[in-house]
């Protein structure tokens, strides 16, 4: 039995269907991501499990106990908002303390364990500040270490990292995992950034419209989509359908699938024993930084391929390049 | 750049407008004698001391006060949790707020004034504490705007939600989060809503006229016996709206300085 589970959760919006019979599960501990463009519905799951949000039909149970019916300050969840949220007239220290004086905790317990989660969060030096005096992300903090002194049962983040810049961000994720792994809590984030997802989770949800396209390990997910969604929202995945593949590796005794995936990665200039070889035209070279994008031609078929940057290695547009690539790494959809 | 001169002329014009009457109205009422000369014939501060001296001005002064601010308390304890619930969790009824106040508009004060006669009159319920309920629909207008914005200002709906996570009631939050974060705007609806009443003169002239003495009346009253009397009376209002004015201000602009995100 799991820490958490969601089953049969329908919800709908004016007569639009936004979540179709989802069921997942959390382990206690277990850092999961929901993932998926937005408008998917990863909101409102996560405001169903907060009980913001009255699902129409569904159960969800939080440490063995049926919580469908409990108001949001009975199920000892913790959210965090992506607006951060915090109270404008308290001080950083009186914001993270607001949870602990709800369950009216004696003084000095509270002042210990707010000075405590200060340092974790590395906001030491702040604790008289308002809201308004802090940048984002110290303020992304604030909201992080005001929910998490309560030590919920469930860590609730919605897109929590989104608003702030790229350095902000990275850091920000590290911490958040960092804390996770430390105070071992249950956590589901959201987020629509595939990379983010991939950074921090154990496991990962990915919602497509409602529906669950896939569940798995970052890794699993990356290298086995399950589908032409998960291929196309996780990285660059060049899509393939049965035709364009069987002109691009001329081997059609292979492909029975409808679909195709493959990494831009998975190319390789060195022989594979059992692989497959394509040949063809070099276009449309992006140098990205520590990468290099183009794209071989073969066939009347383009397909994207990345490979590391290597300065000795001087590509040319138009050039005749041939590829090898494992036979795993061509991944058929359903 | 310079301004052509007639933009000068004009803003003198406006300004000699607004304020000569108030300065005369100042100047008569120090004044001993005012009536062939150009200027007054000598100045006193007798005006204010018999007007002060008068304890039918105390007590209309008293009376309006206490109108004033029971209508206004009222309002405040009434209608901002009203208001509160409204905009967050039934926003589908605020239409019919909007409703209401462009009612309390679009009514002449002589007309409710003669429907409020017309449907009390008869009633046990005495005439004073119609008013005070008529004042109270009056105010809706301000203590509505004041109040929606305040709460649009601090995204109220997800500091509700963030209180409620961390296990507060909906009652606790709204009265340790949301009141200390619209307080300043809401004191300044209050304001404008005492000083409103403060000045009303039709209803009140006419729902309790005889029996209900408030400043307004004892004014109207003094202008028939001693304009000096009235002017001081005049001057005296004119200060009590500066100062409520200079605090309305004084409160929007600390608000603005700090709050909010
Ligand atoms: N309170 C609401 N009222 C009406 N429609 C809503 C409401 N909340 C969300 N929706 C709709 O439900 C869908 C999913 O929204 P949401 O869960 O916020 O998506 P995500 O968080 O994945 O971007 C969207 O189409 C959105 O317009
Ligand atoms: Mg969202």
């Amino acid at each position: 039995m799991s820490y958490v589970t969601i089953e049969n959760i329908n919800k709908s919006f004016n007569d639009q269907q936004v979540l179709h019979n989802l069921n997942l599960a959390f382990e206690e501990g277990e850092f999961v991501t929901l993932l998926g463009p937005s408008g998917c519905g990863k909101s409102t799951l996560l405001r169903i499990l907060a009980g913001l949000t009255t699902p129409e039909a569904g159960i969800i149970k939080i440490d063995g106990k049926d919580v469908t019916n409990v108001k949001p300050k009975d199920r000892k969840v913790g959210m965090v908002f992506q607006s951060y949220a915090l109270f404008p007239n308290m001080t950083v220290e009186e914001n993270i303390a607001f949870g602990l004086k709800m369950q009216k905790m004696n003084k000095e317990v509270i002042a210990k364990k707010v000075s405590r989660m200060i340092e974790l969060v590395e906001l030491k030096g702040k604790e008289k500040a308002y809201p308004r005096e802090l940048s984002g992300g110290q303020q992304q903090r604030v909201a992080l270490a005001r929910s998490l002194v309560t030590e919920p049962k469930v860590l609730l983040l919605d897109e929590p990292l989104s608003a702030l810049d790229a350095q902000i961000r990275k850091n920000l994720q590290k911490l958040l995992r960092s804390l996770q792994q430390e105070l071992n809590m249950t956590t589901v984030l959201v987020t629509h950034d595939q990379e983010e997802a991939m950074a921090v989770s154990d496991r990962i949800y990915i919602l497509n419209a409602g529906h669950i396209a896939q569940e798995g390990k970052p890794h699993d997910i990356y290298t086995r989509p399950a589908n032409e969604f998960v291929a196309r929202f996780i990285g660059n995945y060049n899509v393939l359908t049965k035709k364009q593949i069987s002109l691009l590796i001329k081997d059609e005794s292979q492909f029975t699938h409808d679909l195709y995936a493959v990494r831009p990665e998975a190319f390789g200039s060195e022989f594979i024993m059992d692989g497959y070889k394509i040949s063809g035209k070099v276009q449309n070279i992006m140098p990205l930084g520590n990468i290099t994008r183009y794209e071989i031609v073969s066939g009347g078929v383009a397909v994207t391929v990345e490979h590391l940057h290597k300065s000795y290695e001087k590509l040319q547009e138009n050039e005749l390049k041939t590829l090898y690539i494992n036979k795993e790494d061509v991944i058929p959809l359903t | 750049m310079k301004r052509p001169l007639y933009h000068y002329f004009m803003i003198g014009a406006v300004v000699l407008y607004l304020f000569v009457p108030i300065l005369a109205t100042l100047i008569y009422s120090f004044a001993t004698q005012w009536h062939k000369t150009i200027l007054p014939e000598g100045l006193t501060l007798g005006w204010y001391r018999d007007l002060f001296g008068d304890v039918r001005f105390l007590e209309a002064l008293g009376r309006s006060l206490l109108l004033s601010f029971s209508a206004t308390a009222l309002g405040l304890v009434v209608m901002v949790p009203t208001i509160f619930s409204i905009v967050l969790y039934a926003p589908k009824l605020e239409k019919f707020i909007q409703m209401l106040i462009v009612m309390t508009y679009a009514m002449p004060g002589v007309i409710i004034a003669v429907g409020l006669i017309r449907a009390y009159s008869g009633s046990r319920i005495p005439m004073i504490l119609v008013t005070v309920g008529a004042y109270f629909v009056g105010i809706l207008p301000y203590m509505y705007q004041g109040t929606r914005n305040s709460l649009r200002n601090i995204h109220a709906e997800s500091l509700m939600e963030a209180a409620e996570m961390l296990g507060a009631s909906r009652f606790t939050a709204f009265s340790k989060v949301i009141i200390p974060n619209i307080l300043s705007g809401i004191i300044v609806s209050s304001l404008l809503s005492f000083s409103i009443l403060f000045g009303e003169f039709v209803l009140v002239n006419l729902l309790a006229g005889g029996h209900f003495e408030t400043i307004q009346t004892y004014l109207y009253q003094k202008l028939n016996t001693s304009g000096h009397i009235a002017s001081a009376i005049v001057v005296c209002y004119f200060l009590l709206i500066c100062v409520l004015s200079t605090i309305i201000v004084r409160v929007t602009r600390s608000k603005k300085g700090g709050g909010g995100r």
